[in-house]
């Protein structure tokens, strides 16, 4: 058969358009690759909240290799709204036990750093939920990310169609970034641990009260490129008393009596996961953020502390996440 | 001078000693970037004590306008556009040079609309998306272009709109956008009563009002105030207001309260009584906790009552 002119153009054009169409499906959206050979994670078991979190967590952090010394140190909790007896918020005493012990081991400074998402009184939200006066007892600074300086800043992947954000200076210029979320399920994410979490440094007075165009733009796709573009250096999550059910603002308290400690935040939201009953693999940012933002396979992290063992009662999800169940 | 005398006089010292040199106020006293919802808050508390630092906010703020009429979230910002429009529009209210920029300024706001105004959305909202409960036929105004309506810019849109003497020379539809605008604030009332950010029930759970969302919404429907909503918003607001330890909420409190006629004696002498007022972080809790301080002129700029 003969190859005509027309036939030519006609197959050039009909490859060229298909390249145009796949080829963005076919190249990685990160352009980083922050995914250690191995990661550690350590399950420490505390039964309630009180002055003792300091040993369990100063004998925690001596599981990892951690030099802070001479670093500014920023803990960004999970501090989103009160109401009086849910398990919606990272408690404060772990908060004080993390700056403790970081200004225990050098820092340089240590500050707490959040930007709550639906309350626009940040000051409302610190003084019900009682860490404005242990912060202040403590003579820890906090800074309002809603409001902090901001910066025009480059995204390092692009899941969300987005080339930049508006961050707060304080998140960026960290030298260890400490992410401490509540464990909880979460309604439109599966779950919220310390990825998710990171959607407090998004800044309420440029993106909303909701960060609504987050949501806009995809809240799992949103996740990964603003933990590309900051790393977590840190993660200390409070499973103490953690939330199932319609998380994170209404779902259940659950008495867990676990603090999941890890240095690749990927292998501690896998961890939390496991810990939770919920397959990390099904959940969209922890199985992409495994190619390269940490990792997810339990061959490639090393367990101390507690042992991981298979939940015997797994977290109570709404309908819609089923699906994220291990089989 | 009485004590609340006093104590408003420090606060604007305070305020008037962060102002930068630009004229603007950044978000927090320890940073130097200026910021439109400090700096609107601000001049509408100068407003109470005119001078140079009035006029020299008043001119950062037409310095700062983006060609399309609206106002950045902050000096440096993108130029699409920010809720603070309509905290611009307001503070520029008494400026008689401003009024170009200020018409400016609301013919943008015309122009901006929660995503859910776009038939496509409306229609997704209705069938697939139906986790929070509203009704997209109600819209008002996002926070920034490209989002859906929620409570404090809807609320704050239409108390700038109100202020319009009139809506003729191309302001035809404003009626049009502030009856939408009330509206979506009432469907989007929680259960019993007060706003939060704008989700009212969520997978079929009542979600828990704000105070200081609840006094914005208040504010915006002074004229609604025998609407059953409204009036169960108002004692949701007595009730929580005594408990509140924050200025930001308790200020917001007082001036909601005071526009509905509602004795606010007690949590004035609350307001004195908090510690450290002047060394709040927060630049715009200082200007509005001043506005509170002063409240019957503060509901006056906002266009509350005359």
């Amino acid at each position: 058969m003969r190859l005509t002119r027309r036939d030519f153009l006609v197959g050039s054009a009909a490859l060229a358009a298909g390249a145009s169409v796949s080829v963005p499906f076919l190249l990685p959206r990160y352009h980083i690759d922050r995914r250690p050979r191995r990661s550690r994670v350590a399950i420490l078991h505390a039964e309630q909240y009180s002055q003792e979190l300091d040993q369990t967590l100063g004998g925690g952090l001596r599981l990892f290799s951690i030099d802070v010394r001479g670093k500014r140190v920023v803990l960004k909790p999970n501090l989103v709204d009160y109401a009086a007896g849910d398990a919606i918020n990272t408690h404060p005493l772990l908060v004080l036990a993390a700056a403790e012990s970081f200004r225990q081991m050098g820092a340089k400074s240590v500050v707490v750093a959040e930007g709550p998402g639906h309350q626009r009184d940040t000051q409302l939200v610190l003084s019900q939920s009682a860490y404005q006066e242990s912060l202040r007892d403590e003579g820890i600074r906090f800074v309002d990310l809603n409001r902090d300086e901001l910066i025009r800043t480059h995204l390092r992947a692009s899941y969300m169609g987005m080339r930049d954000l508006w961050l707060p200076r304080t998140v960026l210029e960290a030298d260890f970034l400490v992410s401490m979320p509540k464990i909880k399920t979460h309604h439109w994410a599966g779950v919220t641990l310390s990825m998710k979490n990171m959607f407090g440094i998004i800044p309420g007075c440029r993106y909303g009260w909701p960060k609504n165009i987050l949501h806009w733009k995809g809240i799992q796709e949103s996740i990964l490129d603003i933990c590309a573009t900051v790393p977590i250096h840190f993660v200390i999550a409070d499973g103490v008393v953690a939330m199932e059910g319609n998380g994170p603002l209404n779902g259940t308290p659950r008495s867990f009596g676990k603090i999941v400690l890890a240095d690749d935040p990927v292998a501690a939201d896998a961890t939390c996961s496991r810990l939770m009953g919920i397959e990390p693999s099904r959940i969209t940012h922890v199985r992409a953020g495994s190619d390269f933002l940490g990792n997810c396979a339990p061959a490639r992290i090393d367990q101390v502390g507690e042992n991981l063992i298979d939940a015997k009662h797994p977290f109570k999800l709404i309908p819609g996440f089923t699906y994220l169940y291990k089989q | 001078m009485t004590i609340d005398q006093v104590v408003l006089s420090g606060l604007i010292a305070e305020l008037v000693l962060r102002q930068l040199p630009c004229g603007g106020w950044a978000a927090l006293a320890s940073s130097s970037q200026p910021a439109l919802e400090p700096t609107c808050f601000s001049a509408l508390a100068l407003g109470l004590f005119p001078g140079g630092a009035l006029g020299r906010a008043q001119a950062f703020l037409l310095h700062t306008q983006n060609p399309n009429g609206s106002w950045p979230a902050f000096a440096g910002d993108d130029t699409d556009g920010a809720w603070v429009t309509s905290l611009a529009v307001m503070a520029l209210h008494d400026v008689i040079p401003a009024i170009p920029a200020r018409l400016q300024g609301v013919h943008w706001l015309m122009s901006s609309a929660g995503k859910e105004s776009n038939w496509f959305w409306k229609w997704k909202f209705r069938t697939t998306d139906r986790h929070v409960r509203f009704d997209p036929d109600k819209f008002g105004w996002p926070w920034f272009p490209d989002t859906v309506s929620w409570v404090v810019p809807t609320a704050f849109a239409v108390l700038a709109l109100n202020q319009l003497p009139c809506s003729c020379g191309g302001l035809e539809q404003v009626p049009f956008r502030i009856e939408r605008g009330v509206e979506m604030l009432l469907d989007r009332v929680c259960p019993d009563g007060g706003w939060n950010a704008g989700n009212g029930v969520v997978y079929g759970v009542p979600v828990a009002p704000h105070p200081d969302d609840t006094a914005i919404a208040l504010l915006a429907l002074r004229e609604h105030g025998r609407h059953p909503m409204v009036q169960s918003s108002v004692q949701y607001l007595e009730r929580i207001a005594p408990r509140l330890t924050a200025p930001w909420s308790l200020a917001w409190a007082i001036l909601a309260l005071a526009a509905y006629g509602r004795p606010i004696d007690s949590l004035y002498s609350s307001l004195v009584a908090l510690p450290e007022l002047p060394n709040v972080d927060d630049t715009s809790t200082l200007a509005l906790v001043c506005l509170a301080f002063d409240y019957q002129r503060a509901l006056s700029a906002l266009g509350v009552t005359s």
